[in-house]
């Protein structure tokens, strides 16, 4: 489509008037006025002609209505391949629209159909971009903008991905798009977070956090309602026990059973005193009767055992009598025993005297021999021993040790020895007299022989006569062999001095005289043995005892053997006499034995008797006390089984006094439980009947009721918010998808076409692209790279130029072309840059219709096209 | 001959939490008032016994002044006798009220609460069958089979509760006996439970209740006036209207071209508004502009009525080309309406996505008239 005509009439400014833009080329046409000639005016309407429903009467068209009113008419002719057309539309009064065959002048469409017919035109059919790609001053609708809109405008177009994209979705309708995206946007955002929870404070959170304290005061009160309603059971269920409790008839029969176990018990406790004090007499009787009966047994017993004891006493008697007879029987025989033993030993005593009177004669006559043979012995031995005395002490002098003279000899020998040991050895001096030498050496005044050798030991000292003294010291050896030497000299001379000798040789005769008398005094000791063997002190000692022997006074000279025989036979009737008086002597100690015994019988007997008669008593009055006790006896045990008999019967009659008490207790019990409980129940409705009261009063029920419903009304609400964001969120969604599959459609396409058309523009620049977004990433602008993120404003417009124009070359080589339409889009722009820009416009018309509306008339002079007039029109009809 | 009111479920003391604020004070005031309005009937038809069939009290625990000052409208004229059966809302488990009522109750109001005849006119008796628990489980009402009366005495049965289904709360366990009245001898079964007027027979009646609480039953609040002639005699029931409050749904039924606006006005009752809760559900089919223009018709006019609910989920949307074009002729934004449209009508969706489907598009529509190209 091309345009060739625009005309318009009775809009705005030109009230009550027309202008008319006529006679549009293929390529570029530029209309350039001042300022309020009418170019934005002639653009606007241009717009409503293809934009706006005839019917209506948006802001839009009512922005084209002059201040003094009246219809707005619009028209345009256009080229298209089909033919030429003219597109007329009235707005307000006499609204109308129409298309006419320019060639033919018929009419094409009217009304709806014409609006078809222009839809047709712009869109291309459905989903295609606009038909005609508008541009002004970086803006493309002409709809009202609000300084906010606008600001989030600047902010689109900022970078040039946004700027392309801004460009994009504008030509896909995507203006709008965005704006409802935003107020969908917007209206979600009050309701949810971006990820989608409840906004706090806003609606959609209040409702659900009204709903939630609603839903739990509704548990809370549902729970008081429950409590109330339990409470009011329980109210119930206590009433009616208590009701129970109280019954007047149960009351009664509860208290009777107590007062008839009370009084049971009573006559219980009452029978059971009774009976503790029969079972007392009842012990008491039963015990007189045993003492009676025991004392009549004791007294019939006792009167029995008199009777006998008087027998056995007699018998007892007889007895002991016996028994002294025999006794005195058996004292007789034996004291004649007796006697006959008594002389028997006196005639052995006389036998046995004449006998030792005779022996003691004998030995006095041995006696008195003895001792002369004695007292001769004793005087040889006293001689003999003399001798030995003398001989003894002769032998002591004698005697040399035998040891001395072994040391004496060795010594001799030794001195030898050394002698010739110290002669060798020695320092000598040896003088030779001259012959006729007058002078002479001495030695401590003795001269030393001519030619003899004198040893030197020490220092010693000689004289020479008429010359002086000569010392000599010999200091060679000489002190060990002289003490050695010296030591056997002094040893010997000591053992001769204490032998008392001279030399050795008068030791060995010494020895040898010695020997002899040792002989001599051996045998003298010899012969004093066999006189003394004893001793001559024992031989003394016995001389001494038997000098001592008494001499027998009498001299009895009757014959020894016949008082020996005396003697035996006296000795023979002793012991005769002796047996008989033993045998005599048990029967006695028998006959005393038995008269003990008899004793002791006797006695035994007569003193239980005599406790016997005393028990009884009197003789004369046992018979009466016999019947006494008999009677005792009786009474006490008729007594006895009297008072048995009573308790017995008692014992009987006795009421088990654990079951009455058990009885009473568990009447009393009943009786005080009732009470007790009654007192609960009456103590539990009290607190019941509180707590009903404050919950009824507070009108419980009706407020959980009321609760439950707001939480109703609350829960649709909620609901309503539910389905608000779900249907938002889904419009959303739809928006976004819609408005990527736009991009996607066009967005690519656009931008190759895009590149070319940028290296014209900017030649001194390069432009890099990114492959993955394909948006431009880089400048490079005199050998620097720069990030195209900021654009300046004059970038910004020649930018939304080119795409315009790459989306319209899309739009062409599709077979749809469409033309350009620039209002006032250069401004930010040099004018050097405007002609490079018109450079691509040029280049770019050769199959492109671009319609440019510029105030900058001399800007615009230098750039060629097709200059456009605006005329003064008038329609043809009203 | 006998006449007396039949009445049941005042429910005085319902707090009505699911409406704004300001009307449950009045629907609640309009619910005592129902007892001055049924003694008005009383007298002005000639009636000296007014019988509650039930549920008189909304719950168990109603506040003390509340009972009071209804036993005290009760009261006001001495010469009206009332006898008032606990139901399942006030059953006899509500001991507190009961005792309370029975301390306060003034001479000319007697409480049925024991299953026992009471004689309530010269030869006229009623056997009651009060609620014993709020399920009772059983036939409450089959003692009066036994009951016996002299001859050419009235009986006048007086139960509450379900027959078959007719039961407000749904449960069916403790159903009355539909035929009761002609198995006991009644001359009349005064029955209350379901809420709307009904007629079981020539002498069983659930009488509704008298103020209407809700929007069920598509009904003014009613009262019956019982005649009798004498024993055997068929009574003569007459309705009368006694609600202070309407509770009214309007069904719009729409076609698809018509104009919303007079299509509501045409509906929408012309008196009594304040004194009147709307429930509006809009049916059939409408164009999506048509939509939102009865939407917002209605938001305008509810503000003269008591209340005023809107519903059109059963309304279908129908969607033309020329709807679409008023979010836009082509692109994205285009796309996006064609892309709901589908989604709103693919049956094979689920409901609930196709709902919000419908929604998001109705919403795009209302956001592209604000934003006009």
């Amino acid at each position: 489509m091309k345009l060739r005509a625009v005309r318009l009439h009775n809009v705005r400014r030109f009230a009550g008037r027309g202008v008319a833009i006529e006679g549009m080329g293929d390529g570029v046409n530029v209309l350039s006025a001042a300022n309020e000639h009418g170019k934005s005016t002639s653009f606007d309407a241009l717009h409503a002609l293809f934009f706006q429903p005839h019917s209506g009467t948006p802001k839009a068209v009512q922005s084209l209505r002059p201040y003094s009113g009246g219809s707005p008419l619009v028209e345009a002719d256009i080229e298209t391949d089909v033919g030429r057309f003219r597109l007329t539309k009235q707005f307000y009064a006499g609204k109308r629209a129409g298309v006419v065959d320019l060639a033919s002048g018929r009419i094409v469409a009217q009304a709806d159909e014409a609006e078809r017919f222009i839809a047709e035109l712009v869109h291309g059919g459905s989903g295609g971009p606009a038909g005609l790609l508008w541009v002004r001053q970086g803006i493309t609708g002409i709809e009202n903008r609000s300084p906010s809109e606008k600001e989030e405008e600047r902010k689109a177009r900022e970078g040039v991905l946004a700027s392309v994209q801004g460009e994009v979705e504008a030509l896909t309708g995507g203006r709008r798009m965005a704006q409802i995206l935003d107020a969908c946007a917007a209206e979600l955002d009050k309701l949810v977070t971006s990820k989608g929870k409840p906004r706090t404070g806003e609606p959609y959170d209040q409702a659900l956090e009204e709903r939630d304290r609603l839903a739990s005061e509704e548990a809370r009160l549902e729970a008081d309602v429950r409590d109330l309603r339990n409470a009011l059971d329980t109210r119930r269920k206590a009433r009616a026990r208590l009701a129970e409790l109280e019954d007047p008839a149960e009351t009664a029969a509860r208290q009777q059973a107590r007062v008839q176990a009370e009084q049971a018990l009573a006559q219980a406790r009452a029978h059971g005193e009774k009976l503790h004090a029969a079972e007392a007499r009842e012990s008491l009787a039963r015990h007189n009767a045993e003492a009676a009966r025991a004392a009549l047994d004791k007294f019939r017993f006792t009167s029995q055992r008199a009777l006998d004891l008087k027998v056995l006493e007699a018998a007892a008697i007889a007895r002991r009598d016996e028994a002294l007879a025999a006794r005195t029987e058996a004292i007789t025989v034996s004291d004649n025993a007796l006697a006959a033993a008594e002389q028997a030993e006196m005639e052995e005593q006389q036998a046995r005297e004449l006998l030792a009177r005779l022996d003691r004669a004998l030995r006095a006559k041995e006696a008195a021999e003895r001792l002369k043979e004695l007292r001769e012995r004793l005087s040889k031995a006293d001689a003999v021993n003399k001798q030995v005395e003398d001989g003894q002490a002769a032998l002591r002098v004698a005697t040399v040790p035998a040891d001395a003279v072994r040391e004496l000899e060795g010594l001799e020998t030794e001195l030898a020895g050394l002698h010739a040991a110290e002669a060798a050895r020695a320092t000598t001096l040896r003088i030779d007299y001259d012959d006729g030498a007058g002078g002479r050496l001495t030695d401590g005044g003795a001269p030393l022989p001519d030619g003899a050798e004198r040893p030197i030991h020490g220092t010693e000292q000689f004289r020479i006569e008429g010359v002086g003294t000569l010392t000599i010291r010999s200091t060679r050896e000489g002190a060990a062999s002289d003490g050695k030497l010296a030591k056997a000299v002094e040893r010997h001379r000591t053992l001769l001095r204490q032998l008392g000798a001279e030399s050795l040789r008068d030791v060995r005769e010494r020895q040898a005289a010695a020997s002899a008398k040792a002989i001599e005094l051996e045998t003298a000791r010899r012969h004093l043995a066999l006189l003394a063997p004893q001793g001559v002190a024992e031989l003394r000692a016995e001389i001494a005892r038997l000098q001592d022997l008494p001499v027998p006074e009498d001299q009895t000279e009757a014959n020894p053997e016949a008082a020996r025989q005396a003697h035996a036979a006296a000795g023979e009737k002793l012991a005769a006499a002796r047996l008989a008086a033993r045998e005599a002597r048990p029967a006695r100690d028998r006959a005393e034995a038995a008269v003990i015994d008899a004793e002791k019988a006797l006695s035994s007997i007569a003193a239980e008797r005599a406790v016997a008669e005393a028990a009884l008593g009197a003789e004369e009055g046992r018979a009466d006390r016999a019947g006494e006790l008999q009677r005792v006896c009786e009474t006490a045990e008729a007594a006895f089984a009297e008072a048995k008999a009573a308790a017995e019967t008692l014992r009987a009659g006795a009421p088990d006094i654990d079951t009455v008490e058990a009885t009473l207790r568990r009447t009393a019990s009943a009786v005080d439980a009732t009470a007790k409980e009654a007192a609960s129940l009456r103590e539990q409705l009290a607190d019941l009947n509180g707590s009903i009261r404050t919950r009824t009063d507070g009108a419980v029920e009706e407020i959980w009721r009321e609760t439950a419903e707001r939480r109703a009304a609350a829960d649709t609400l909620v609901r309503r918010f539910e389905m608000e964001v779900a249907a938002l969120t889904r419009l959303r969604r739809a928006l976004e998808d819609a408005r990527t599959a736009a991009r996607d459609l066009y967005f690519e396409p656009v931008m190759n076409e895009l590149r070319p058309l940028m290296g014209l523009l900017f030649d001194d620049v390069s432009v890099s692209f990114n492959d993955a977004t394909l948006l431009p990433e880089l400048l490079r602008r005199n050998g620097q790279d720069e990030p195209v993120d900021v654009l300046s404003g004059g970038m910004r417009e020649q930018l939304a130029i080119l795409t315009r124009l790459a989306f319209a070359r899309l739009l062409a080589r599709d077979g749809r072309p469409a033309p350009v339409i620039l209002d006032d889009a250069l401004v930010y722009s040099d004018d050097d840059r405007i002609e490079k820009m018109f450079d691509a416009l040029h280049r770019q018309s050769r199959d492109q219709q671009i319609i440019v509306f510029s105030c900058r008339q001399r800007a615009f002079e230098r750039l060629g096209g097709n200059r456009l007039q605006m005329t003064e029109w008038r329609p043809d009809q009203g | 001959m006998f006449r007396f009111v039949h009445s049941s479920d005042l429910h005085i003391g319902k707090r009505f939490g699911n409406l704004p604020e300001d009307l449950r004070g009045r629907l609640r005031e309009a619910r005592h008032q129902a007892i001055g309005r049924l003694a008005g009937l009383a007298r002005a038809q000639g009636a000296s016994v007014v019988l509650l069939a039930g549920d008189t009290f909304d719950t168990e625990t109603p506040t003390p002044a509340m009972l009071r000052q209804s036993l005290a409208a009760m009261a006001e004229d001495p010469a009206l006798r009332w006898i008032v059966l606990p139901g399942n809302h006030d059953s006899r488990v509500a001991d507190e009220l009961w005792r309370t009522a029975l301390q306060h109750a003034p001479a000319n109001v007697t409480l049925a609460l024991e299953p026992e005849p009471v004689d309530v006119a010269p030869g006229v008796v009623v056997l009651p069958a009060p609620c014993t628990t709020r399920r009772p489980g059983r036939d409450l009402s089959e003692w009066m089979d036994g009951v016996t009366t002299g001859d050419g005495t009235l009986r006048i049965g007086l139960a509450h509760g379900a027959i078959r289904d007719f039961s407000e709360e749904g449960s069916s366990s403790d159903v009355l006996a539909p035929d009761r009245a002609s198995r006991a001898g009644l001359d009349y079964l005064a029955l209350g439970d379901w809420h709307g007027l009904t007629r079981i027979d020539a002498r069983t009646w659930y009488s509704g209740t008298p103020e209407p609480d809700r929007f069920k039953h598509r009904e003014p609040g009613r009262a019956l006036l019982v005649s009798i002639e004498g024993a055997g005699a068929e009574p003569t029931v007459t309705p009368a209207e006694t609600g202070a409050f309407h509770w009214r749904t309007l069904d719009l039924r729409l076609f698809g071209d018509e104009d919303v606006n007079a299509a509501l006005a045409q509906v929408l009752p012309t008196e009594m508004r304040r004194q009147t809760l709307l429930r509006i559900t809009a049916q059939g089919r409408t164009r999506l502009p048509a939509k939102a223009e009865l939407k917002a018709a209605v938001e305008h006019a509810a503000p003269d009525f008591a209340h005023a609910i809107y519903e059109d989920d059963a309304l279908e949307t129908v969607c033309e080309s020329g709807d679409l074009d008023r979010i836009d002729h082509a692109g994205a934004l285009r796309q996006a309406a064609e892309t709901l449209l589908a989604e709103s009508d693919d049956p094979q969706r689920a409901e609930g996505e196709r709902e919000i489907a419908r929604g998001a598009l109705a919403r795009l529509f209302s956001y592209c008239e604000d934003a006009p190209s």
